[in-house]
């Protein structure tokens, strides 16, 4: 075993970190050299998360490149991190933002660039350890972390009604994660006995997944479940409180409908880089963890909050979709798109079939790419103009033809037209759909998304970038220049080769749909699914150190003190 | 032999007289003999069930009281000497910063 | 060696397929990235040279398909049963996605029909691109458009060469996104772009439909897998077991909506009960899934009939033909070749693909069909009363669209495409003549502003006159043979439950080649005879230079030569002689055929028309014309000057606004959509959810929290009194328990 073997993960996602120290060592006036170290520190993390990328085996284990030690034994925490074919292609979606988002952000960010350049890198590190923890914990205080520097992002670099908008983030998405906390301290108590007690994903889920069987056969029959013995009987009764304190939480951060107004807010006052971030992975935590957690640790709640949630999801379709036609604000018109298209991604994962689910997480990358590359284009109209508001442009495809361009292929894809990336995603997500036992009436409703789609991407483009030049400001805006061209061209070529070879990226979300639906079938009454079926096997443990202190208290879950 | 139930009842009528002492009298210097006084009856019942039990723990208590009580004595006169000096009075309700 | 011998040798490897798409998109690729530096004459050079590249691979792709000897005919292998394919040849490049059970292919297929459309789309393109050469040399876009125009062919060529519906609907959402382009090429004219985002967001409600349509479709293919019997594989030839053992691993590999897979879906599809015997009939109900409960017959129904307003979008058909007359607000070769010869015919090709699907249900085809009566009616009715040549091409458009639907509809497939292919040599005639008319003339287009235009545009005007008397359907030019074989298809053709459609559609049909010939014989005066308008904008026309002749030229030939696929010549079965274009396209409508035959709910007549029905047509076309004339000739002249009456002036106006469908569906659709999206906006996100949900939290919380300030007063003793009682209280309750 090489050191790659082992390290691989961990090195992708504390380089950036790394190099945050080197950063924070440079002299606050050394601008060019922040920039170039950060970029620097983003480019290896791509490579690295690249390589990791194509070292995952599609037919492989469940969790690949896994990583554990032993930490916080008493509590029974470990570091444990580890991919499976979800998060390793999110992953891929965060390493390669992370290089273009510093590119975008060199002529946009003139204060602070050094906190500005730390609070990226860190940001990297926490949403690529949210990604890759399979401690429950661990996971939790990645998921925590990233509110910070995405908060002072929005606070510090955004535009004029910055401290109204982060704040709004950073209570909105707090509250929804307190919840959550409470529901995992919850978790952690019921699924297993004192002594051996875990916060470790795979442990609690192959706990819990023999009481989730126990309560599918008792549902199946129509009995009276809330006798069942043990856990099974706790989680019947506690389950449904249990997921809503996790879908919350999540639902927040996605933002499904009616918890998205925070959205709109941050987006708007964002910098450019902290637009693309937000967009590109921070909004898909959210359906990363509906996939992660809530729906396998809660299969039969899930179940039944089903049709709410795909309700909520097909209202967040046509109603982010309705939203975007009466606004004025360009990014405003890209923020509630997300609703639309997060919708989408949601409704994918709800329709529980190999095809809505990965669609969806297609759907994921998809977004990322597309929406990241229109805060993208569009930052760099704003900085030179300074205003959002569609009526302040007009007609400059004449005088910035690239950027026009650019600007229609990424339109193209956000509407989804075929041969772009976003035609895949939305087509498997809405054939997923129909097929689920959801009903036709869902699929039907969200296709309606494919109409106001087009009519609001098209209108806001026309707006712009069509009609007679009328102001006088526009006459002297210049194209892309070299450096944002670079910046916006991996964009466009991404949007292509997703669009036309799409399948090496499925084929490494596909293994994980098919073992999420056997976990989320779990909870469909009278199911079959032998809870032996779905078991999560990871590492385990390393031995423990051979050189503990000698006079050292006897390791023993602190637990056992209830 | 006295029974128990006499000191305590005497105990708590000290309790109650300091305890009421320390809600209405205006002046700090008062406010801190009542304080004292309850301390005091605390003593008493340490005493007294001390001496019913024959344990040695109540007086270890009711000296530990009793150094307390020296100390938080010495600490509170300096503060009211402070606050005599800053603001002219030791009048409990003309002190009231801490609030809203 | 002659020729024959040398076109016998040229033949297209079918691993050589993709090149006919991808020569094109090189050509868009070129022109759209390097095109300003390539400079003005390159520009040409690449986007003709990969048009011109791909007719010829095309054409040596329709020779393979087509061979002149038969013993050469080629056959390709069926993935979804033991059986060949006759005429036809295809390549699977390999997956393109697949995600559970469904999977899509990138497979590319020609037979007959694709072979057909295939030299049709690049042969028109070509005269197009390289009439585009002189008529956009003054626009300094030139690069924008040729690129755009590339790739256009190319998602034409993608959308014909397709084997399964996905990949179809890549070249149709890919056509339509090249038609917003071009329809918006003059993009600084805000009402152009719009024109632009009014077609592209039309075409989008059809892609809606089209979409649920395939997701149908989908459904029904895994339900028919699933309930499907080897009695059902009885009729697809060979073993039965066998058969359906190959039915289902064609459908692993190249999945439910390969058109190959549909086939022999529908030819394994009993019609009855009664013939089943235990197999899946169209009154058989889906056991599970979604569809639980509904027939296969009611699904496909649907399923056809959302494909028919996917193809109403398309192929600008009522109700959203709306957007095609706008569209001519694109250069005039655009409008030729996007909105006359090819994209617009999508919808027919569909259905025409798909025939056999589409005779499983007479409730479907005579929805087609009356779709396609009105469309025309109506189309035919506005463009009465347009001034605008290019309108009234527009809506002739959508009238002859309208004909090809009533065609598909009826089931005289083969007669529609051949209207198709006619239509697309006299259109395009008709189109670029209209161009070279504004060219010369200072880009007027209001035909009442024009007028003697035969005297100095000698060519351009005999162009014309041949495509006006092609489409009015005068013998003995190719409009008439193919009309007159959709009307005779439709007069003997019988749809089960719908025989009074067959005559009712008929003597619409009459009624609208009447129209067709009045109106058209309308814009060929007033833009030709006469005298010259006093109101031109020059005083003289210029006739246009040899790249835009020609392509007239050409175009007005084909549409004369074209006739000769209508004509029975070919042996066909029982010793009567069959049209050429009918017998070449029998191995493509052999499904429809068979299943028709088996199940009786469409009866498909195969008799030529009698010289009666001939002289009918004729007579009606002429009649039309001689009104045109004797109105625009003699009447409206001698009553120069003179006011019209008020009915007159107010049906006019009616017609030119085009019975206010426009406005309707503003006021209908897109009013409601703007308002109600403000409303939510303003009364549910910013209103409920902002300001009282969000803020009202932050608001109560920040309200308690100013309450609560009060109980802070700063006064020990207050504390003190309140720590006291709740010390009190907590020892009565404690002594309440005691005493219990």
């Amino acid at each position: 075993m090489s050191f790659f073997d082992t390290h691989l993960l961990n090195l992708v996602v504390y380089l950036p970190l790394l190099f945050a120290a080197l950063v924070w060592m440079l002299p606050g006036a050394e601008r060019g050299q922040i920039r170039t170290i950060t970029f620097i520190g983003m480019m290896v993390d791509a490579v690295f998360g690249v390589w990791a990328y194509l070292r995952f085996d599609p037919s492989g284990a469940e969790f690949q490149l896994e990583y554990r030690t032993r930490w916080l034994e008493q509590l029974g925490v470990s570091y444990h991190i580890g991919a499976d074919g979800l998060a390793i292609s999110l992953l891929l979606l965060t390493v390669f933002l992370g290089p273009l988002v510093v590119m975008a952000s060199q002529t946009y960010i003139t204060e602070r660039v050094k906190e500005f350049h730390l609070a990226l890198l860190v940001l990297q590190t926490v949403m690529l350890g949210a990604l890759v923890s399979l401690d429950v914990l661990l996971f939790y205080i990645f998921w925590e972390a990233m509110l910070i520097p995405m908060y002072l992002l929005v606070g510090v670099w955004g535009a004029e009604d910055r401290q109204m908008a982060a704040v709004k983030f950073f209570l909105y998405t707090l509250a929804g994660s307190l919840l959550m906390l409470v529901a995992i301290v919850a978790i952690y108590f019921i699924s297993s006995t004192p002594g051996n007690r875990s916060f470790d994903y795979a442990t609690i889920f192959n706990n819990l997944s023999t009481a989730h069987s126990q309560i599918a056969a008792c549902t199946g029959t129509g009995g009276d479940c809330s006798t069942l013995p043990g856990m099974a009987g706790i989680l019947y009764r506690w389950g449904p409180w249990l997921f809503a304190a996790f879908a919350i939480a999540f639902a927040i951060k996605v933002p499904m409908w009616p918890v998205h107004t925070w959205l709109p807010d941050a987006h708007v006052q964002a910098p450019v880089a902290g637009s693309m971030i937000l967009a590109g992975v921070m909004l898909k935590m959210g359906t990363f963890g509906f996939w992660r957690f809530a729906i396998p640790f809660f299969p039969s709640a899930a179940h039944q909050a089903r049709p709410l949630l795909a309700t909520l999801a097909v209202i967040g379709i046509v109603y982010g979709a309705l939203m975007c036609l009466a606004q004025r604000d360009i990014k405003k018109l890209i923020a509630y798109s997300s609703v639309s298209h997060l919708g989408y991604c949601m409704l994918g994962i709800l329709a529980l079939t190999a095809e809505g689910a990965t669609g969806s997480a297609y759907q994921m990358l998809n977004h990322g790419v597309s929406t990241g590359a229109l805060f993208l284009l569009f930052g760099f109209l704003y900085e030179r103009r300074h205003t959002r508001l569609m009526s302040d442009y007009g007609g400059i495809a004449k005088v910035v033809p690239v950027y026009t361009a650019s600007f229609l292929i990424i339109t193209f894809s956000s509407v989804a037209v075929p041969g772009t990336n976003g035609f895949v995603g939305e087509f498997l997500v809405l054939l997923g759909t129909f097929k689920s036992s959801l009903g036709l009436g869902f699929g039907a409703f969200a296709t309606l998304g494919v109409i106001l789609g087009a009519a609001y991407m098209l209108w806001m483009v026309q707006k712009v970038f069509f009609g007679p030049l009328t102001h006088r400001e526009n006459q002297g805006l210049t194209d892309l220049n070299l450096r944002e061209f670079a910046t916006v061209a991996p964009f466009l070529v991404l949007v292509l080769v997703m669009g036309l070879m799409p399948q090496p990226f499925l084929d490494r979300i596909n293994p994980s749909t098919e073992r999420f639906l056997q976990r989320a079938e779990l909870g469909i009454p009278g199911s079959q699914v032998r809870p032996s079926d779905v078991q999560i096997s990871v590492m385990g443990l390393p031995p423990a150190g051979l050189a503990a202190a000698p006079n050292a208290p006897t390791p023993g879950p602190l637990a056992d003190r209830r | 032999m006295v029974p128990i139930s006499y000191y305590l009842i005497l105990a708590a009528a000290l309790f109650c007289l300091g305890m009421f002492g320390v809600l209405i009298r205006r002046n700090a210097l008062v406010v801190f003999m009542c304080v004292e006084l309850m301390l005091n009856a605390a003593n008493l019942t340490f005493l007294a069930f001390a001496k019913q039990n024959g344990h040695l723990t109540g007086h270890v208590s009711a000296f530990f009281v009793i150094a307390v009580a020296a100390a938080e004595a010495s600490i509170g006169l300096a503060i009211v000497i402070a606050v005599f000096r800053s603001r002219g009075t030791v009048s409990i309700e003309e002190i009231r910063t801490m609030k809203h | 060696m002659d020729l024959k011998q040398f076109l016998l040798q040229l033949r297209l490897d079918p691993s050589a397929l993709w090149l006919i798409i991808a020569l094109p998109l090189l050509g868009a690729f070129l022109c759209g990235v390097f095109g300003r530096m390539l400079g003005r004459a390159n520009v040409y050079l690449v986007a003709c040279a990969a048009v011109a590249g791909s007719f010829l691979l095309s054409l040596s792709a329709f020779l393979s398909v087509s061979p002149l000897e038969a013993a050469q005919a080629v056959t390709m292998e069926n993935a979804f049963s033991s059986g060949t394919i006759r005429y036809a040849f295809g390549y699977d490049f390999g997956t393109w996605f697949s995600a559970g059970t469904f999977r899509v292919n990138f497979g590319l297929m020609v037979d007959h029909l694709s072979g057909t459309l295939l030299l049709v789309i690049t042969g028109v393109g070509f005269l197009i691109h390289l009439y585009s050469t002189s008529y956009m040399s003054h626009d300094d876009g030139y690069w924008r458009y040729f690129a755009y125009l590339n790739l256009f062919v190319a998602a034409m060529l993608t959308l014909v060469l397709a084997d399964n519906l996905v990949l179809l609907f890549v070249g149709w959402e890919g056509v339509g996104m090249a038609s917003y382009l071009l329809i918006g090429f003059w993009y600084s004219d805000t009402a152009k772009a719009w024109a632009g985002r009014k077609a592209f967001v039309t075409n989008r409600i059809g892609d809606f439909a089209f979409l649920i349509a395939t997701f149908l479709i989908v459904l029904l293919v895994s339900a028919f897998n699933t309930q499907a019997t080897a009695a059902n594989f009885s009729m697809v030839g060979g073993n039965p077991e066998a058969a359906q053992v190959r039915y289902r691993e064609g459908l692993q590999m190249k999945g439910p909506v390969a058109f190959q897979g549909l086939e022999t879906m529908a030819n394994a599809l009993h019609v009855t009960p009664e013939k089943a015997q235990g197999g899946v009939n169209l009154q058989t109900p889906i056991s599970e899934g979604p569809l639980e409960g509904r027939t296969f017959g009611g699904v496909l129904t649907v399923a056809l009939l959302l494909f028919l307003l996917g193809a109403a979008g398309k192929s600008a058909q009522f109700p959203l033909y709306v957007w095609l007359p706008d569209a001519m607000a694109g250069p005039t070769p655009v409008s030729a070749l996007i909105h006359a010869a090819t994209m617009v015919t999508a919808g027919v090709y569909l259905f025409s693909r798909m025939s056999y699907l589409l005779v499983l249900s007479p409730t479907a085809m005579v929805t087609v069909a009356i779709i396609g009566t009105i469309t025309s009616l109506l189309a035919a009715l506005i463009a009465f009363a347009q001034d605008d040549i290019k309108k009234v091409l527009a809506y002739s458009t959508v009238s002859q669209l309208g004909i090809m639907f009533m065609g598909v509809g009826m089931g005289i497939f083969w007669a529609a495409v051949l209207h198709l292919v006619t239509h697309a040599f006299f259109k395009a005639c008709l189109f670029l003549g209209a161009g070279s008319v504004m060219h010369g003339n200072a880009d007027e287009t209001d035909i009442k502003k024009l007028g003697g235009v035969r005297h100095e545009m000698k060519q351009t005007w005999f162009t014309f006159l041949v495509a006006t008397l092609a489409i009015t359907g005068i013998v003995p030019l190719s409009g008439f043979f193919s009309k007159d074989a959709i009307y005779h298809g439709i007069h003997h053709n019988h749809l089960h439950g719908y025989e009074w459609a067959s005559s009712v559609i008929y003597y619409m049909g009459l009624l609208i080649a009447a129209s067709t010939a009045f109106y058209m014989s309308r814009v060929y005066l007033l833009t030709f005879e006469g005298k010259r308008s006093p109101e031109a904008k020059i005083p003289h026309a210029h006739e246009s230079d040899w790249r835009m002749t020609t392509p007239l030229w050409v175009l007005a030939i084909l549409s004369v030569v074209a006739l000769f696929q209508a004509l029975p010549l070919m042996p066909g079965r029982g010793g009567v002689m069959q049209p050429v274009m009918e017998n070449f396209l029998g191995p493509v409508f052999s499904s429809a055929e068979r299943i028709a035959a088996r199940g009786g709910e469409v009866k498909l007549d195969h008799s030529v028309p009698s010289i009666i029905d001939y002289l009918k047509a004729w007579l009606v076309a002429l009649a039309g014309g001689a009104a045109a004339g004797f109105m625009y000739l003699k009447f409206f002249p001698s009553r120069a000057g003179q006011p019209a009456p008020a009915f007159a002036r107010s049906v006019r106006r009616f017609t030119q606004n085009k019975f206010y469908v426009d406005e309707a569906y503003e006021f209908l659709v897109i009013r409601p959509v703007k308002n109600v999206s403000a409303i939510l906006y303003k009364l549910v996100d910013t209103l409920l959810i902002d300001t009282v949900a969000v803020r009202g939290t932050a608001w109560v919380t920040a309200r308690l929290g100013s309450a609560l300030r009060y109980v802070q007063t700063g006064d020990a003793q207050a504390y003190a009194a309140v720590m006291a009682l709740a010390l009190l209280g907590g020892a009565v309750y404690a002594l309440i328990l005691v005493m219990k």
